[in-house]
């Protein structure tokens, strides 16, 4: 048996956003529009502007969904602008969108892939 | 010549402009007060431009009109569709009619969101507090009054009395009175039908009982009253009522109100994590309300004559004529009825807050705009069943039988022959069931409740289908049963009989599923548009009444997914034999 290795990946950067319930599915397609590769929804309670807008409030869901993407740094403002149109969040209460650095992450990588960024490094170094 | 540039700064600068601003700048500074205390902060009230405010408020709006909009649109135009293309007959009052099916969406846009808002919230803080700061016999009390009291509240029960101005006297006394002076008092017996199904329903979340023999001991007593009803000709004209009512009950105000309750206790007890809790309740709360208007009907039956009623009606009759009271009429009536069927559930829902449990109310604003939201909602729903649903539904109904039969009013009626035109009022009112109940957003939900529960052995498309095909079939045999004005009870007793043999043989699981899909498929759209075609379908074949098709309606989806889940059993099980098998030959191999 082969020894199992893992592959870790850097220049990775994790967007968070919270939308209302029910309106995570379409930023999930404008960030996958824009190369993210996949995307984690749960869901919570939130507040804020709700309280602050009076009656209008009501039309705020307290529910709220919020999506989890992993980007690398460079697809990372492309798919923080998509996600930032898609969910409208120029709105009051509509949503809010923040970016954390991560230091490393790691998943399944196509052997194939591995095979090919090795011989690129190996021929660069 | 060729410079390296990172792919990231080059995709930052094509992408829109991005100032920064630290968040510091924001965020308040704490103020202190005199004495150097740290005074809370209170964020000043956003004002929003009107572009926002249309950015705020479009989502909202539409995507709850929308939802309304996919539940009742289908139906109406298929009624419409169907009555100008197959029976070639023009809609009379149309304008009326879409005006009233305008009403009814807007109603119900309004008043569900009322309900989200204004009653869900007392009907959690109720279910999770209440279990646990009073005595079960208390919970019980209050389970009773909450079962009566979202009865009352229920949108599909105003069809029961819009369906009653459709009875005459003469032809079925005892139903005219109980759906005309008594209505109220039928609707208190449906009420306290729910409201001991609710008791019921909460101790065997208590004490984790077999749904199957409370199943059983609650047949035996309805299908002994049918038969003691049927031995009396007045009294079996209200058997199709009756048993009607059971699927009028369950509606979006009494499942979850009721269920959240019921949860609460569950949870209390300890008992709440078995993955059928939430079952069964809506399976007992349309079987109660059968027995509950049964017995009603008994009781009316004891105290007055036919005679009387006949005689009464006559009165009534006199005092419509001359127009009566401002409040005998539209649309006055309906926002009474409104009122009279919102505020009593909300001032009791208060009490048990304010005085059982003496907590408070929280974001009393919001609770009290979707108090008014409800009340508004049932008010214009109320409207638009009887210009809209009702009208269209009984003119449909009224006109279907053209197909087969001579109508009055009906040019070169029958249309077709009369074994074709029945095939097509049959197809027609298979159609209508098999749509409306695919449309009902409940019955998704079930779907996939369903399959997480089955760990998707059953899969939601299979139930929502089973579910449907059930209805479709029901709506088709209780459409036809009024064409040879059979007895309603030569169809309820046999499939009642046979949905008891195929409890036995399933399982818990699909026993607690299958009943309840029944209560779960007749949402405020269908039961009065199902009813008021049943009465105009009645007034124009010779059948005595045309109740009867909800529980037709009823029974059918129980058999179905019965049928359905038994096979998923025996797929299951030859599954499991043959790995068995597989697994003997193997060794055998080995040896």
């Amino acid at each position: 048996m082969s020894k199992r290795e893992i592959t870790v990946l850097t220049d990775v950067a994790l967007i968070t956003c919270v939308v209302q319930r029910g309106f995570a599915d379409e930023v999930i397609a404008a960030a996958r529009d824009a190369g993210a590769q996949g995307a984690t929804t749960y869901y919570a309670r939130g507040s804020g502007v709700r309280e602050r807008l009076g009656i209008f409030g009501v039309a705020i869901d307290v529910e709220k969904e919020v999506i989890n993407v992993v980007v690398s740094q460079d697809q990372l403002d492309r798919v923080f602008e998509r996600m930032y149109l898609a969910g409208k969040l120029d709105t009051p209460g509509m949503g809010f969108i923040h970016v954390t650095a991560l230091e490393k992450a790691a998943t399944y990588v196509p052997e194939e892939v591995k095979e090919k960024l090795h011989r690129s490094v190996r021929r660069r170094g | 010549m060729s410079d390296k540039l990172r792919y990231g700064d080059f995709a930052s600068a094509m992408t829109i402009n991005q100032v920064s601003i630290s968040y510091n700048e924001l965020t308040p500074k704490i103020a202190v007060d005199a004495d150097g205390n740290e005074l809370p902060y209170v964020p000043p009230k956003l004002s929003l431009t009107p572009r926002d405010l249309f950015r705020v408020l479009e989502p909202y709006i539409n995507v709850r009109v929308v939802e309304q909009l996919r539940s009742v649109v289908p139906l109406a135009l298929y009624l419409a569709l169907f009555q100008l293309l197959i029976l070639r007959t023009g809609v009379t009052d149309a304008g009326l009619i879409s005006g009233g099916v305008i009403a009814v969406i807007l109603g119900l846009v309004l008043f569900m969101e009322g309900l989200k808002l204004g009653l869900m919230p007392f009907g959690e803080s109720i279910g999770t507090v209440l279990p646990a700061k009073a005595a079960l016999p208390v919970v019980m009390m209050v389970a009773l009054l909450l079962g009566v009291g979202v009865t009352f509240a229920e949108p599909a029960i105003g069809a029961l009395q819009a369906a009653g101005s459709m009875v005459t006297a003469e032809d079925a006394p005892y139903l005219w009175a109980l759906l005309n002076p008594w209505s109220g008092t039928l609707v208190l017996s449906v009420g306290v039908g729910v409201g001991l199904a609710a008791v019921l329903g909460m101790l065997r979340f208590i004490y984790n009982w077999s749904l199957k023999p409370l199943i059983y001991l609650t047949l035996v007593p309805a299908l002994g009253l049918l038969l003691y009803l049927l031995s009396d000709p007045e009294l079996s004209k209200t058997i199709g009522m009756a048993w009607d009512c059971g699927a009028v009950t369950t509606g979006p105000v009494t499942v979850p109100l009721v269920l959240s309750l019921g949860i609460g206790v569950a949870a209390a007890t300890g008992k709440g994590d078995t993955s059928l809790s939430g079952f069964g309740i809506v399976t007992l709360a349309s079987l109660f309300p059968i027995i509950a208007v049964m017995l009603l009907v008994i009781y009316l039956a004891s105290t007055v004559s036919p005679e009387q009623i006949i005689q009464q009606a006559a009165v009534a009759q006199a005092e419509i004529a001359s127009a009566g009271q401002w409040y005998q009429q539209t649309p006055w009536v309906e926002a009474i009825g409104g009122f009279r069927a919102i505020v009593p559930l909300v001032l009791f829902l208060l009490f048990v807050i304010k005085v059982v449990l003496r907590e408070s109310v929280h974001n009393a604003g919001i609770v009290t705009y979707g108090i008014v939201l409800c009340v508004v909602g049932m008010v214009i729903f109320n409207i638009g069943l009887s210009y809209g649903l009702s009208k269209l539904g009984g003119q449909s109904g009224g006109l279907v039988p053209a197909a087969f039969a001579t109508v009055h009013g009906v040019d070169g009626s029958p249309l077709y022959g009369f074994l074709l035109g029945l095939m097509i009022a049959g197809a027609f009112a298979w159609f209508l069931g098999y749509g409306s109940t695919l449309a009902e957003p409940a019955l998704n939900a079930l779907g996939i409740t369903v399959e997480t529960l089955t760990n998707g052995a059953f899969k939601k498309s299979l139930l929502m289908n089973a579910v449907a095909f059930g209805v479709g079939c029901g709506i088709a045999a209780g459409t036809l049963r009024m064409v040879f004005d059979l007895p309603l009870a030569w169809f309820l007793i046999p499939t009642y009989l046979l949905a008891a043999v195929l409890t036995a043989l399933s399982t818990e699981e699909f026993v607690n599923v299958a009943w309840d899909s029944a209560g779960v498929t007749t949402g405020p759209v269908t039961v009065p548009l199902v009813l008021a075609m049943g009465l105009g379908f009645g007034n124009s074949t010779a059948a005595t009444d045309g109740f009867g098709i909800l529980s037709m309606a009823s029974i059918g989806p129980i058999l179905t997914v019965l049928s359905v889940g038994l096979m998923i059993q025996l797929k299951l099980y030859r599954q499991r034999q043959a790995e068995v098998e597989e697994g003997h030959s193997n060794e055998k191999d080995r040896s």
